[in-house]
C-alpha cells in the first residue's frame, strides 16, 4: 500500500540518528509489550502456576484457558458484545454525521452568526451538567433502559468537533470557491471535496467515537437496568469488581468470591483485543496520506 | 467586517446554518438543559424540598456567593488550585511535545509494516484502568518491585520512588505519558498524512536538507493541529485527573496529590455538599474560559487561526 | 492528555468504585446538617417492633454471647415450612433494586432460579441488580429524581454516601410504624423474630421506615495471620503487642519478598484503647466528651504506627497504590503475615485460597492490649442493608410487600431460606449429608436477590467447606465480646455539624502524614488544635447535649 523504497530525493539517514530512532522506538514498543505478555501469559495461567509466580506470570508453563470460560459461560458477554457492537456502529455513524455537519457549518468563520453558534458549541467543553439534572433529562424524554441512553447524550463531542472544523479549515480556499462558482452547493462542497481530503482526520474522530462507545460504562450504569441491554464493559467491569463487597459480615454478603488474577487479566485482553482487531483498518486511512495533488488535478 | 445585508447573508448561509441544526439540538437537550441544574452552584441544595425534583432546584435556599465565598476562603482550595497548575504546566512542557515527536518520527519511518505495528502497540496502554497502571509501575519501581530488588540483591539500598512527594509530579507524568503517548499521536499523524508529499521532493531538489524540510514543511504542516490541541489542553488546564491521584493519594500526602477534581470529591461529594461542587466545577469553567480566550489571542499574534478567528 | 474528554461525574463513578475497596468514610452515619441533631432513640421505643422468638427455630450448635450470633456446624437435618400462606396475593409484578458484586445474574424470563421463588411467592418480584461499588452514584441519581421501586435494598455502608438521608426518606419512603410497631409485627413473624436492638436503627425522623437487615458480627476489624506461615518459622501467634512487634521485625525480609504488615492502624489503635463510639468518642471523668485525637492514648499509637512505618514493615505495594491487592498478598503469595481487614474477611478467603495451597490457615490474632491489661475492642451494630418501601403506595400494597419481606425473612432451618439461599434441588443445587451444595447454575443466577430485600435472625454457618470455621469463628468472637467498648451514646442517632463531617477526611488525611513520616510527631498538638477549630468543639457540645437529652 505504501512505498517502502526510499524516494529518489531523500538523502541517507546518518547512523546516529538512525540508532536513535532505533533505541527510542525499541524501548517504546518493549515497554508496551512486556506488560501486555505478562497480562496475557497470566490471564492463560492456572491459579497455581500464579500464586507460584507471587503476581504477573512471565514465563508460561502450560495453557490453562479457566478464566476465558468463567467469563463467557454467563453467556452475558456474548450479549454484551452484540449489544455494544451496535451502540459502537449505529453511536460512531450518528456522531460522525452530526460532527462532520456541524463542523462545515461552523467551518466558515465570516458566516452568519458564526461567533454566537462557536460560543454556544464551545461552552459545554467548560461546564458539566451534575448528576442529578443530567439523569431527570434523559429519563424524562424516555431513554431509560433503551440503548439511545447511552448514544445521544454523548453523541456530540466538542473536542472532537474543534478538531475536525479545525481541520476542515485547512482545507485550501480556492477548492471550495471554484466549486462555489460552480454553483455547487454546502452539502455537495462538503461530499465531493471536503470530506474527500478529510479521510485521514475523519477516521480518526470515527476512532475516537468508537472507542467512546465502546467503552460506555457509566452511563449504563445509570441508564440500563436491564442485563440484556448492558453494553460489555458494564459486564466485563463486574467481574473485575467481583468480590469487592465492603465486609461488614460474617461472610454473608462476601458470598461471591474475588475473581482470580486470570479473570482480571482476561478482562484487560477481552477489552484490548477489539481494538487491535479493528485498528489496523482504521490507521491505514491516516498513517499514509491522502494525496492532495491527484485530488488538485 | 463584510457589510453585507441580513437577508443576503441569510440567503448565502443558510445552507451552513441547516446544518449546524442536529448539533445544537443535541447539545440543547443534553448539555444546556441539565447545565441549568448548576444553579445549585448558588444554593443550599435540598435535592428533597418541594413537590417534585424540578421544584427542589427553584425551592432550595438560595445563598448567593457564599458557596464560592466557602471555596476561596478554604486554604485546600488554593492548595490544590496551586498543584493543578504546576501539573498541568509540567506536563505541558514534558508531556504535550512527546507526542508530536513521536508522531514525527513515526511518520519518517521508511517502512510501513514497522510503522504500523510500531504504532499498533504504542497505543494501546490508552486502554488499561488507572489500577493497572500503576499496578505496572509499582512492579517495576515500587519497594518490593524489580528495581528495589536488584538494588537489594546488589547490596543497595533501594531508591523510593512510588511514595515520595518531592518527585510526585515526575511520577504521575511518567504514568501519564507511558498510558498515553501513543494514543496521542493519532491527531498528528493525521496531520502529517495531510502534507502534500510533493512539497517534499520539490524542496530536496531545491537543496533543503532533512532539518530545513522538517522546519519548513513539516512543522508548519503541524501547527494549527498543535495550536488547537494546546488551546484545548489550556481550556481543560484544570482537570489533570483523578483516579490516578486517589490511587496514590495516601502513598504522597494529599499536600502532593490534591489537585482540583480531587478535592471537590473529597470537600463535595463525599461530604454532601453539591452546591460547593457545583461552585467549584463554575470557577473551573471560568478560568477555562479565561485561557482559552488569551490562548486564542497568542495564536492570533503568532499567526494561527486558534479557534476563534480574529474579529 | 486524553483525546475524549469523560465527564468529570463519570470520573467520580470510577473513583468510588476504586476507594470501595478501603473503608475511606468509616464511623458513624453523620451528615452535614448545619448545626447537627441528635435523634434519641431511647424516647421512641414505641415505634418499635415487639420481639418475638420463633417457635420453629432450629436449635444452633454453638451458642454465642450476644451479641455475637449463634453458630451453625451441620445443616439442619430436617426442615421446616415455616410460611403456608402464599405472601403474594395481587399478582401485580413487584419492581425491587438490590446490590450485586460482581457479574449481574440473568433477569427473570431467563433465571430458573427468581421463576422458582416467584412462583412459592404468589406475586413476581423483578429485581434490577445493580454494581455494588458504584451503589451510591446510581442511589444518588435515583434519589435526586425521586425515582425509586417498590423495594429498595439500600447498604448500611452507603447511608452516609448520601447527603440528607432523613429528608430522603420522608419524601421517598413509606413510613411502616403503624405497619410494624408494637404487637402489630406478629403479622409478620419473621421479621418479629429479629434481635430486638436492631430495628432502632431503622428508625429515622422518630419513625421506623425500613426493615433492617442485621449485621452477623460485632467486629468491624480483625487482625488475621497466616498460621501456616508462622508454624514453618516455628511462631506462635503473639499474645502482646511487644510481641507481635517484635516478631514483625523478624519476619521482614524484603529480599525474600515478606513483609509483616498491611497498615495496621485501627488494631494498633484499639491495643492502646483508643475509644471508637461514634466515631472515635468517649466520656471523660467529669462527664465532658473526649475525641479521639485528644486522648494520650491515640498519640501513644500513632507513635507505634509510624515507627512501623519507618521500619518498613508494611509492604511497600499497599504504601504506593489505594489499587494493590492486599488479599493477594496476605491469602495467596504470603508477601505479608498479619492483614488488618473486615472480620467477615476469613471464611471466604479461607475456603477460596485453601483450593490452591491446603495447608492454608488462616487465623486471626486475639486482641490484646499494649500494657497487658483488659483489652479494648471496637463494636459495630450498624445493619448490613436496610430495605425501604416507595412511597404512595395503597395500604394493601404496602402489606402484600411487607408479607414478601417477611417470606424472605425465613431463618436457616426453613424451607424458604434453602430455597432462598440454594434454589431448586436438582437445579441449583444437589442435596448432600453436609446440607446443600450449589451448582453452576447456581453461581450465575443466585446473587442473593431476596437477601437484600429481607433480614434475618442472623446466624453463622453452616460452612462444610472450612469445618473449624464456625468453632473458631465464634470461639474468638466469644472471648472478644467480653470486651466489647461500651458506648455511651448507645441509642442515640446523631447527625454531626456540617464543618465537623467536612473536616474528617482532611484531619485523618494530616494524621496520615504523621504516620507515613511526612510530618513529624510533634505535629500533632497542631493537628489537634486545627480539629477543635474546625468543628470539633461543635461535634464536642452537640455529643455532650446528646447525652443529657438521653436522659444519661
Amino acid at each position: 500500500m505504501t512505498a517502502t523504497r526510499r524516494p529518489a530525493w531523500a538523502e541517507k539517514p546518518t547512523p546516529i540518528g538512525q540508532t536513535f530512532k532505533t533505541v527510542v522506538l525499541t524501548l517504546l514498543v518493549l515497554g508496551v509489550l512486556f506488560p501486555l505478555w505478562a497480562i496475557l501469559v497470566t490471564s492463560l495461567s492456572s491459579r497455581r502456576r500464579i500464586a507460584e509466580a507471587g503476581g504477573f506470570v512471565v514465563i508460561p508453563k502450560g495453557l490453562d484457558w479457566s478464566a476465558y470460560q468463567t467469563i463467557f459461560s454467563g453467556g452475558a458477554v456474548t450479549q454484551a458484545l452484540w449489544i455494544s457492537m451496535l451502540i459502537t456502529v449505529a453511536g460512531t455513524a450518528i456522531s460522525l454525521t452530526v460532527t462532520v455537519l456541524t463542523a462545515y457549518g461552523l467551518s466558515r468563520s465570516h458566516s452568519l452568526g458564526n461567533r454566537w453558534l462557536l460560543a454556544y458549541f464551545l461552552l459545554p467543553f467548560l461546564i458539566y451538567p451534575p448528576l442529578v439534572p443530567k439523569y431527570l433529562v434523559v429519563t424524562g424524554i424516555g431513554l431509560k433502559n433503551s440503548i439511545w441512553a447511552l448514544i445521544l447524550p454523548s453523541a456530540l463531542s466538542i473536542f472532537n468537533l474543534v478538531v475536525l472544523r479545525g481541520f476542515f479549515q485547512g482545507v485550501p480556499q480556492e477548492l471550495l470557491d471554484s466549486a462555489r462558482i460552480d454553483g455547487a452547493g454546502e452539502l455537495r462542497i462538503l461530499t465531493r471535496i471536503v470530506l474527500p481530503l478529510s479521510k485521514a482526520v475523519v477516521a480518526v474522530i470515527g476512532l475516537f467515537y468508537a472507542v467512546g462507545y465502546w467503552n460506555v460504562w457509566f452511563d449504563a450504569l445509570l441508564f440500563i437496568d436491564s442485563n440484556d441491554l448492558y453494553p460489555i464493559q458494564r459486564v466485563l467491569q463486574s467481574y473485575l469488581l467481583a468480590g469487592q463487597a465492603p465486609i461488614t459480615s460474617g461472610g454473608a454478603v462476601g458470598n461471591t468470591m474475588p475473581p482470580t488474577e486470570a479473570v482480571k487479566m482476561a478482562v484487560v485482553i477481552l477489552t484490548v483485543l477489539p481494538i487491535v482487531a479493528v485498528y489496523p483498518f482504521i490507521q491505514r486511512h491516516f498513517i499514509k496520506g491522502v494525496l492532495v495533488g491527484a485530488v488538485k488535478g | 467586517m463584510n457589510r453585507v445585508p441580513l437577508r443576503a447573508r441569510l440567503r448565502r448561509d443558510w445552507q451552513l446554518l441547516a446544518m449546524v441544526v442536529p448539533g445544537f439540538l443535541l447539545l440543547l437537550v443534553f448539555s444546556y438543559v441539565p447545565i441549568a441544574g448548576n444553579v445549585i452552584a448558588f444554593q443550599d441544595y435540598n435535592p428533597y424540598a418541594g413537590g417534585n425534583p424540578l421544584e427542589a432546584f427553584l425551592r432550595s435556599e438560595w445563598i448567593g456567593f457564599g458557596q464560592f465565598q466557602l471555596l476561596f476562603e478554604d486554604p485546600a482550595f488554593w492548595e490544590a488550585l496551586r498543584n493543578t497548575l504546576t501539573i498541568t504546566a509540567f506536563q505541558l512542557v514534558f508531556f504535550f511535545p512527546l507526542p508530536i515527536l513521536l508522531a514525527i518520527m513515526l511518520h519518517n519511518l521508511l517502512s510501513s509494516r514497522i510503522r504500523g505495528f510500531v504504532q499498533t502497540v504504542v497505543y494501546l496502554p490508552h486502554f488499561f484502568s488507572w489500577v493497572l497502571v500503576i499496578t505496572f509501575f509499582v512492579q517495576m519501581l515500587g519497594g518490593a518491585g524489580l528495581l528495589a530488588q536488584t538494588f537489594r540483591e546488589a547490596g543497595l539500598q533501594p531508591w523510593n520512588i512510588m511514595s515520595n512527594p518531592q518527585t510526585f509530579i515526575v511520577l504521575v507524568t511518567a504514568e501519564a505519558v507511558w498510558k498515553d503517548i501513543g494514543w496521542g499521536t493519532i491527531v498528528f499523524l493525521a496531520a502529517l498524512s495531510a502534507i502534500d508529499p510533493n512539497l517534499y521532493e520539490a524542496a530536496a531538489v531545491d537543496g533543503a536538507g532533512r532539518g530545513r524540510r522538517l522546519w519548513h514543511i513539516t512543522l508548519p504542516g503541524l501547527r494549527p493541529v498543535i495550536a488547537l490541541l494546546l488551546i484545548l489542553r489550556l481550556g481543560d488546564a484544570l482537570s489533570v485527573g483523578f483516579e490516578q491521584f486517589i490511587l496514590q493519594r495516601d502513598a504522597v500526602g494529599r499536600q502532593a496529590s490534591e489537585v482540583l477534581d480531587t478535592f471537590t470529591y473529597y470537600y463535595s461529594i463525599a461530604t454532601g455538599n453539591y452546591g460547593y461542587g457545583a461552585a467549584a466545577g463554575l470557577f473551573k469553567a471560568a478560568v477555562g474560559l479565561v485561557l482559552i480566550l488569551a490562548a486564542n489571542k497568542v495564536a492570533h499574534l503568532l499567526g494561527e487561526r486558534g479557534i476563534y478567528a480574529k474579529s | 492528555m486524553t483525546t475524549s474528554r469523560r465527564n468529570f461525574l463519570e470520573l467520580l463513578g470510577v473513583g468510588a468504585a476504586a476507594i470501595a475497596a478501603g473503608p475511606l468514610l468509616t464511623g458513624c452515619s453523620d451528615r452535614p446538617a448545619s448545626n447537627g441533631t441528635a435523634q434519641n432513640l431511647d424516647s421512641i421505643t414505641g415505634v418499635l417492633p415487639a420481639q418475638k422468638d420463633l417457635t420453629i427455630a432450629v436449635k444452633p450448635d454453638v451458642i454465642g454471647t450476644r451479641p455475637v450470633p449463634d453458630g451453625f456446624t451441620r445443616y439442619p437435618a430436617s426442615l421446616v415450612d415455616a410460611i403456608t400462606a402464599k405472601p403474594g396475593t395481587s399478582g401485580k409484578k413487584i419492581s425491587a433494586m438490590t446490590p450485586v458484586w460482581g457479574p449481574a445474574p440473568p433477569g427473570l424470563d431467563k433465571s430458573a432460579y427468581l421463576q422458582a421463588v416467584n412462583a412459592e411467592l404468589g406475586t413476581p418480584v423483578a429485581f434490577t441488580v445493580q454494581d455494588g461499588n458504584t451503589y451510591a452514584d446510581k442511589l444518588n441519581a435515583m434519589f435526586g429524581a425521586r425515582d425509586v421501586p417498590e423495594l429498595l435494598c439500600v447498604p448500611g455502608w452507603e447511608v452516609e454516601k448520601i447527603p440528607r438521608f432523613a429528608d430522603a426518606v420522608k419524601v421517598l419512603f413509606t413510613d411502616l410504624t403503624d405497619h410494624l410497631k408494637g404487637d402489630a409485627a406478629a403479622a409478620y413473624p419473621m421479621l418479629a423474630a429479629f434481635p430486638s436492638g436492631a430495628w432502632r436503627n431503622a428508625v429515622w425522623n422518630q419513625r421506623l421506615y425500613a426493615v433492617p437487615n442485621p449485621t452477623d458480627t460485632p467486629f468491624p476489624y480483625a487482625l488475621y495471620t497466616r498460621k501456616d506461615l508462622l508454624d514453618q518459622r516455628g511462631l506462635s501467634i503473639p499474645k502482646s503487642l511487644d510481641e507481635l512487634l517484635a516478631m514483625a521485625k523478624q519476619i521482614t525480609e524484603p529480599t525474600r519478598n515478606v513483609w509483616a504488615f498491611s497498615d495496621v492502624f485501627q488494631m494498633i489503635q484499639m491495643y492502646f484503647r483508643v475509644p471508637a463510639s461514634k466515631g472515635g468518642w468517649r466520656l471523660r471523668a467529669d462527664r465532658t466528651p473526649e475525641f479521639k485525637y485528644e486522648t494520650p492514648e491515640y498519640r501513644q499509637a500513632v507513635e507505634v504506627m509510624a515507627k512501623i512505618y519507618s521500619d518498613g514493615l508494611v509492604h511497600p505495594d499497599l504504601v504506593a497504590s489505594k489499587g494493590a491487592d492486599q488479599n493477594k498478598l496476605f491469602a495467596q503469595n504470603g508477601a505479608i503475615l498479619f492483614s488488618q481487614t473486615g472480620f467477615g474477611y476469613w471464611q471466604g478467603a479461607q475456603a477460596e485460597n485453601q483450593k490452591i495451597n491446603k495447608s492454608l490457615d488462616i487465623q486471626p490474632v486475639p486482641i490484646f492490649a499494649a500494657d497487658g491489661g483488659d483489652p479494648l475492642v471496637w463494636g459495630g451494630s450498624d445493619a448490613i442493608s436496610y430495605t425501604f418501601i416507595k412511597n404512595g403506595l395503597p395500604k394493601e400494597r404496602v402489606e402484600e410487600l411487607l408479607r414478601i419481606v417477611n417470606w424472605c425473612s425465613a431463618p436457616l432451618g426453613t424451607q424458604e431460606a434453602q430455597l432462598r439461599d440454594y434454589g431448586v434441588a436438582g437445579k441449583h443445587h444437589t442435596a448432600t449429608p453436609d446440607g446443600p451444595v450449589k451448582t453452576d447454575l447456581a453461581f450465575k443466577e443466585i446473587a442473593n436477590q431476596y437477601f437484600f430485600i429481607s433480614g434475618r435472625n442472623p446466624t453463622v454457618g453452616p460452612f462444610p467447606e472450612t469445618p473449624h470455621y464456625v468453632q473458631d469463628a465464634l470461639g474468638y468472637s466469644n472471648a472478644m465480646v467480653k470486651f466489647l467498648e461500651r458506648d455511651p451514646w448507645d441509642g442515640v442517632k446523631l447527625e454531626m455539624p456540617a464543618r465537623f463531617a467536612a473536616y474528617r477526611v482532611p484531619a485523618e488525611e494530616k494524621i496520615t502524614d504523621l504516620l507515613r513520616g511526612r510530618r513529624p510527631l510533634s505535629d500533632l498538638d497542631a493537628l489537634i488544635k486545627e480539629w477543635k477549630d474546625n468543628g470539633g468543639e461543635e461535634a464536642r457540645t452537640l455529643m455532650a447535649k446528646a447525652l443529657s437529652e438521653a436522659g444519661r
